[in-house]
């Protein structure tokens, strides 16, 4: 998937899979306010469990620009289908690496 | 390629209300308030629509948004659309008012929709996907889809509703032409369709039907991906070119409206001529009125009531704040089929919730007959959806006091009619008859509606 940059050169440090785990919780406690992050699990499935649906993942896709500071172009991004947090995660690390930045 | 030439009255940006009313991004219910959500179990996560393409409907930060060159080039090709005084009609009428219409239905496939099916074929192309299926209800989105797609070099595939297909069969080869697959729905091709046949083989069909089958296709092949004409923000900024070429035309004339008129389906032309206005409305600190103008077949915002619903049968898009009769409401098969959705879309219910737009419902009969004049006075033959703007309108001018300065009135006659001859030959033999609601079933339907909120803890909001 291609990103970009949304305001010039910016600072991202490639993230760890605690630190992807802990900005997924994030984003996620933003876009379903109604599941603290102390309820989430890597395990739970996106759509069955945590009603995740097109609408919500495309908030949480704005929410990782927002924290990343990057902007996800649409290039690969509709090939995505995750079904759960870990598949999240997943993807998180691989934005946050400097090559496809 | 040589381009056409852009005329300089063609809008470079779409006009963004969202940055000027923030309120009025779409409230979406998170599926975990809802029970049963577990049965899904397996159920991906995936983007419906191009990312770029959605982010236009969640955007606050920018009033303006470029529309790509592209888009533009072909946009060139049939707008400005015209903007023209109805003298004719308003002689006719005897009434105190200056009435203007813009005209949407010169363009090849024969109404505004061409406006956003050009830029949703754009992005979804340039995001890779290869085919876009949709539903559509009177056929006007399902034919610029189609046409767009094809300028795209992108696979159509269009679930037209029963009623409407069969009235007009030749909105379906249109589409044909183009190169669109179109099918009948309800259809045996998915378990949505096949589930309404089961229990009624002789069902109409209905948008929410359609866009069900839809989606159950488009989740079959991972090329494929669901697009809607109608209701959602970027839908209605795509329209704004509309309003803001209307704005500027005005403008050259020395005029301003006071009242601003466009039928309902879910709020694409409605939001396309109004929102400019009201934002040039604002800017001039002046008033202006916004009237919706429904189906009384389906009076989504007269009758509805603002809760969480769905819009489509499949129920897997997202479950979000409108005016709605409830998704299982089948309205009686009027003529104006893209006046039969059964909700409003979010952001034309935010500003029916507020107050910023009002509503009146109109017999298919009233609006005929107002199409008929239209037609013999400004020689334009407005679709059946248009024709009840124009019903609307030439009430609002009839009741306008002559003691007062002349009203002026701006109305869009978002499509023409001459697909609908059939039904005008109807009406003009006596044999439409005015259809109002079908009671029964939007009884069940708004009960079902209200049982489900109050599941989840939302109070109803009538109107």
């Amino acid at each position: 998937m291609a990103t970009g940059d949304s305001s010039g050169p910016v600072v991202r440090p490639e993230l760890n899979r605690s630190q992807a785990t802990s900005l997924v919780f994030q984003a996620l406690t933003v876009v379903i306010p109604d599941r603290p992050v102390e309820t989430l699990d890597e395990r739970q499935e996106l759509y069955a469990d945590l009603g995740l649906d097109s609408l919500g993942f495309v908030r949480l896709l704005l929410e990782f620009e927002s924290k990343l500071g990057v902007q996800l172009f649409d290039d690969g991004l509709m090939t995505i289908k995750l079904l759960n947090v870990g598949d999240l995660i997943d993807l998180i690390e691989r934005i946050s690496l400097p090559a496809v930045r | 390629m040589v381009a056409t030439p852009r005329d300089p009255l063609l809008p470079t940006h779409w006009f963004n209300i969202l940055h000027d009313r923030p309120q009025y991004v779409t409230s979406a219910l998170s599926r975990s308030q809802l029970g049963g959500v577990a049965k899904s179990a397996g159920h991906s996560v995936f983007l419906q629509q191009p990312l770029s393409l959605a982010r236009q409907s969640l955007n606050t930060a920018d009033r303006f948004i470029p529309i790509p060159g592209e888009v533009l080039d072909l946009y060139a090709q049939y707008r400005p659309t015209p903007l023209r005084r109805a003298v004719r009609l308003e002689e006719r009428l005897g009434v105190n008012a200056r009435i203007y219409y813009k005209y949407e239905g010169a363009n090849l496939t024969g109404s505004h929709k061409l406006n956003t099916a050009l830029a949703q074929a754009y992005y979804y192309a340039g995001a890779g996907v290869k085919r876009i299926v949709t539903g559509t209800a009177a056929g006007q989105w399902g034919t610029a889809l189609a046409y767009a797609c094809q300028v795209m070099n992108l696979g159509c595939t269009v679930f037209m509703v029963r009623s409407t297909l069969r009235q007009k069969p030749v909105r379906g080869e249109m589409m044909r032409l183009f190169g669109a697959v179109v099918y009948e729905s309800p259809s045996d091709l998915t378990e949505v369709g096949r589930r309404v046949l089961g229990e009624d083989p002789a069902a109409t069909g209905t948008q929410a039907v359609a866009n069900g089958e839809a989606l159950a296709l488009a989740a079959e092949d991972s090329g494929s991906r669901f697009a809607v004409g109608s209701g959602e923000n970027s839908v209605l900024l795509h329209q704004t070119v509309i309003g803001q070429e209307a704005v500027s035309q005005l403008a050259q004339l020395g005029e301003f409206p006071d009242c601003v008129i466009a039928c309902m389906g879910a709020g694409s032309n409605f939001g396309g001529i109004a929102l400019p206005l009201l934002g040039a409305a604002q800017d001039a600190g002046r008033p202006i009125r916004l009237l919706a103008v429904e189906s009384t077949a389906c009076p989504k915002l007269t009758r509805g009531r603002y809760l969480y619903d769905l819009s489509d049968a499949l129920g897997t898009t997202p479950i979000t704040k409108v005016y709605s009769l409830g998704s299982t409401y089948v309205p009686p098969p009027v003529y104006a089929g893209g006046l039969r959705h059964h909700s409003a879309g979010p952001l034309a219910s935010a500003m029916y919730a507020d107050g910023s737009l009002e509503a009146v419902a109109i017999d298919q009969h009233t609006s005929f007959r107002a199409g008929l004049l239209f037609c013999e006075t400004e020689g334009i033959l407005p679709a059946p959806e248009s024709a009840h703007a124009v019903a609307g309108m030439i009430d609002v001018v009839s009741r306008h006091p002559r003691q007062e300065a002349p009203l002026v009135v701006l109305v869009n006659i978002s499509g023409h009619g001459l697909l609908d001859l059939g039904a005008y030959r109807s009406f003009a033999a006596g044999e439409i008859e005015p259809v109002t609601a079908d009671e029964a079933s939007m009884s069940r339907s708004l009960s079902a509606l209200e049982e489900f909120n109050r599941s989840i803890g939302e109070p109803a909001k009538t109107t």
